[in-house]
């Protein structure tokens, strides 16, 4: 990023906005404080009148329930725009007072009907409940039936309807009545206004109701009938008013004196010149400066810049946090680890083809400014991983190996329908639990010494001690790896690990210790582990955490859970349908168990994706980015860009 | 085959590790969904801290492996 203050006459203010609105290319820091010569800019002249239109136009998408234009955004003149939405405003706001008008009265209404509709059960003209000296009328729903007898020697005459009740009785005695009714479940209610059989009262109200229904609807029908016809106008007016209103209120981020003004900003470094020859030729003076290093009072705005593929991968970045101005970009780390485990986690040839597929559709029938665009792309990079680890390694298709394991000839294979692969799995999942939690363990060493480089290549430009701390956790992480490696040499990929490329690796056992935590640990191992003691410079408890690496190590044996996981869910699924229903000979159980069939690989499909998705992200998230990641940078908005990076 | 014991012993690790894990996660994920909704960006922090408490049920699992003497 280069700095760039541009400086210009007043009255090129408005060109200038709009060049700069146009080229999309400074991220403005706004003005503040004011001086005797500068202060905070004032908006452009429009600036009101816009806003307020804006206001209306808000207000009319609001009442149509505008959300997205249905079909292509309308093409609008922002000049032609006041007149049009003033009418529209005019005819709305009365549809929308008459409609507001009725929803009241509605309301009304159906409070009326409700208070009414225990008392025409009742039957009494409501002038009956009122008017008495010495009678209190206790009216009220009840829950069980009550007679007079139930009031035992209490003066009171008693009047039911289904689920009401009215008892009138002497003001003296309304305490004790109620003490009975409360047995019985009553609950009083208020005797409504007016006068006159409350069954006609009840009826009229009713008809009242249904006439201002209908209304309502009419009004409503209007207005939708509205909405179809300006939709794509609102839509469209309310995108070009906003950048009217941006570009109008951009001097308040500007410093401006009585003659001049003054913008400052960043700028990628690469498109200053563009910068400079598009503003120099208005007569604006344009002065840049590279970044110092990031030795500036305030951080310079980052844009991610990473080859194509990769791309999409940036808003999971953001996602997390967006990488401050000193730090390595962990896009492409991300966009190799992250596919990887999820494709290890998927670990089918059918199903990564499918992702495939899904990633490949999605990616042309979607915007690419989506979010989903994004989801599907990455999944479907994952869903390649799946695909080649399906193909080569597991020997597997939906839950199904192309071949038995040696030694379990009966598994339901590709092979019992006849299907021959010419490729033979390197690992069963079923029988190579080792194999799977050891490879686990490989790959969390793997990550996590790179996450370490990259921490120790963040820091050594900056704080010499805290690159030597990473220097030091990788050389404990390097010790647990070779001790669990060498732990585990009855795995055969272990073994060839501990053979091979750790040949080098000093063979001295340590065995005095061997006998406290029940393992023989190679000395070389247990030296580098005690690495950790570089971490010192960072903090005095820090070499705790070997624990917490321990436990990070130990985190990634996820991969091996949800890849067995899931191909032991998929191949339940395949044995019983295929074995219980498709292959049972009759024409029922075949289409039955077909349907059961596609539908359970659905299931475990859709699961696979959300779980291996979610794991995949979070051992990225979780372990290897606070090994080396801070984040907390800001993202690069230029002045014009209205692409939203809420995710 | 592991000592039958032991394969008890494992489960009682994986459950009380797994139900511990779980409460603890459940706290600090319900404050962090509520932290979120009034800042998004502590999305990144709040992941970390939810998942802090998996340390248990990772030890748990360590515990149970040795139990069993062997993975397999």
């Amino acid at each position: 990023m280069s700095r760039a203050v541009l400086v210009g006459p007043r009255e090129k203010l408005s060109s200038v906005i709009e060049a700069l609105y146009e080229l999309k290319l400074i991220h403005i820091l706004d003005h503040r404080g004011e001086d005797e010569t500068f202060h905070v800019g004032k908006p452009l002249p429009p600036a009101a009148v816009l806003s307020e239109d804006l206001l209306k136009l808000r207000s009319i998408a609001n009442i149509l329930a505008v959300k997205a234009a249905t079909k292509e955004a309308e093409e609008v003149r922002t000049d032609q725009l006041r007149e049009k939405i003033l009418s529209l405003e005019l005819n709305i706001t009365e549809e929308d007072e008459a409609r507001k008008k009725a929803q009241t009265l509605i309301a009304d209404l159906d409070r009326r009907i409700e208070e009414l509709r225990p008392f025409a059960a009742l039957g009494l003209p409501l002038e009956d409940y009122r008017g008495y000296e010495t009678i209190a009328p206790l009216v009220g729903r009840i829950a069980r039936e009550l007679s007079e007898a139930d009031l035992g020697d209490l003066p009171a005459e008693v009047f039911e309807g289904p689920g009401t009740v009215a008892v009138f009785t002497t003001k003296a005695n309304v305490d004790r009545v109620l003490t009975i009714l409360g047995r019985f479940g009553f609950a009083q209610l208020e005797v409504p206004p007016g006068k006159g059989s409350p069954k006609d009262l009840l009826e009229a109200a009713v008809a009242d109701r249904e006439k201002w229904q209908k209304r309502l609807d009419e009004i409503q029908g209007r207005l939708d009938k509205l909405r179809e016809k300006y939709a794509a106008f609102v839509v469209a007016a309310e995108e070009a008013l906003e950048i009217e209103v941006d570009k109008a209120e951009a001097p308040l981020r500007f410093a401006v004196s009585d003659h001049t003004f003054v913008v400052d900003g960043w700028v990628p470094h690469p498109r200053v010149r563009d910068l400079r020859a598009r503003l120099e030729s208005e007569g604006i003076f344009v002065e840049s400066e590279g970044s110092h290093g990031g030795h500036e009072e305030a951080d310079p705005p980052v844009l991610l810049r990473n080859p194509k593929p990769a791309k999409p991968f940036e808003f999971l970045i953001h996602l997390y946090s967006t990488p401050s101005y000193h730090e390595l970009d962990p896009t492409i780390f991300l966009f190799i680890a992250a596919p990887f485990f999820f494709g290890f986690m998927i670990g089918d040839a059918g199903y990564g083809a499918l992702f495939i597929v899904m990633g490949i559709v999605a990616s042309l029938k979607l915007k690419r400014t989506s979010i989903w665009w994004k989801i599907f792309f990455v999944t479907g990079v994952g869903g390649l991983w799946a695909l080649l680890l399906g193909l080569f390694v597991f020997g597997e298709a939906f839950g199904m190996p192309f071949h038995p394991a040696p030694g379990h000839l009966t598994e339901l294979s590709w092979q019992t329908f006849g299907i021959q692969v010419p490729v033979e799995a390197v690992i069963h999942k079923a029988f190579g639990i080792s194999d799977m939690i050891y490879l686990s363990i490989l790959f969390a060493a793997l990550h996590l010494g790179a996450g370490y480089l990259f921490g120790f290549a963040n820091e050594i430009g900056h704080n010499k001690k805290h690159a030597l701390a990473k220097l030091g956790w990788f050389s404990c992480l390097f010790g647990l790896f070779s001790l669990l490696t060498y732990s585990l040499r009855w795995n055969r990929i272990a073994q060839w690990v501990w053979d091979i490329p750790l040949a080098w690796f000093p063979r001295a056992i340590e065995t005095n210790l061997s006998g406290f935590v029940g393992v023989a640990i190679p000395l070389a191992s247990l030296i580098l582990i005690f690495g950790a003691l570089l971490a010192l410079t960072e903090s005095v408890i820090a070499p705790i955490e070997i624990a917490g690496l321990l436990a990070n190590v130990m985190s990634y044996t996820r991969l091996a859970g949800l890849g067995i996981g899931k191909a032991a869910i998929a191949a339940a699924f395949n044995t019983i349908i295929l074995e219980g229903l498709v292959n049972s000979g009759q024409v029922v159980y075949l289409i039955l168990g077909i349907v059961f069939l596609i539908l359970s690989q659905l299931l475990v499909f859709l699961l696979g994706w959300i779980s291996a998705g979610i794991q995949a992200l979070r051992l990225n998230y979780v372990e290897a980015f606070i090994k080396f990641f801070k984040g907390n940078g800001t993202p690069f908005r230029p002045f014009g860009d209205r692409t939203t990076q809420e995710v | 085959m592991p000592d039958p014991m032991a394969a008890i012993s494992a489960a009682i690790t994986m459950a009380g590790t797994g139900f511990a894990t779980a409460w603890a996660e459940k706290v600090v994920g319900g404050a962090t969904v509520g932290a979120m909704a009034e800042k998004p960006e502590l999305f990144g922090r709040g992941l970390i801290l939810m998942v802090l408490p998996e340390t248990i049920v990772v030890f748990g699992l360590v515990i149970a492996l040795q139990l069993l003497g062997k993975v397999a």
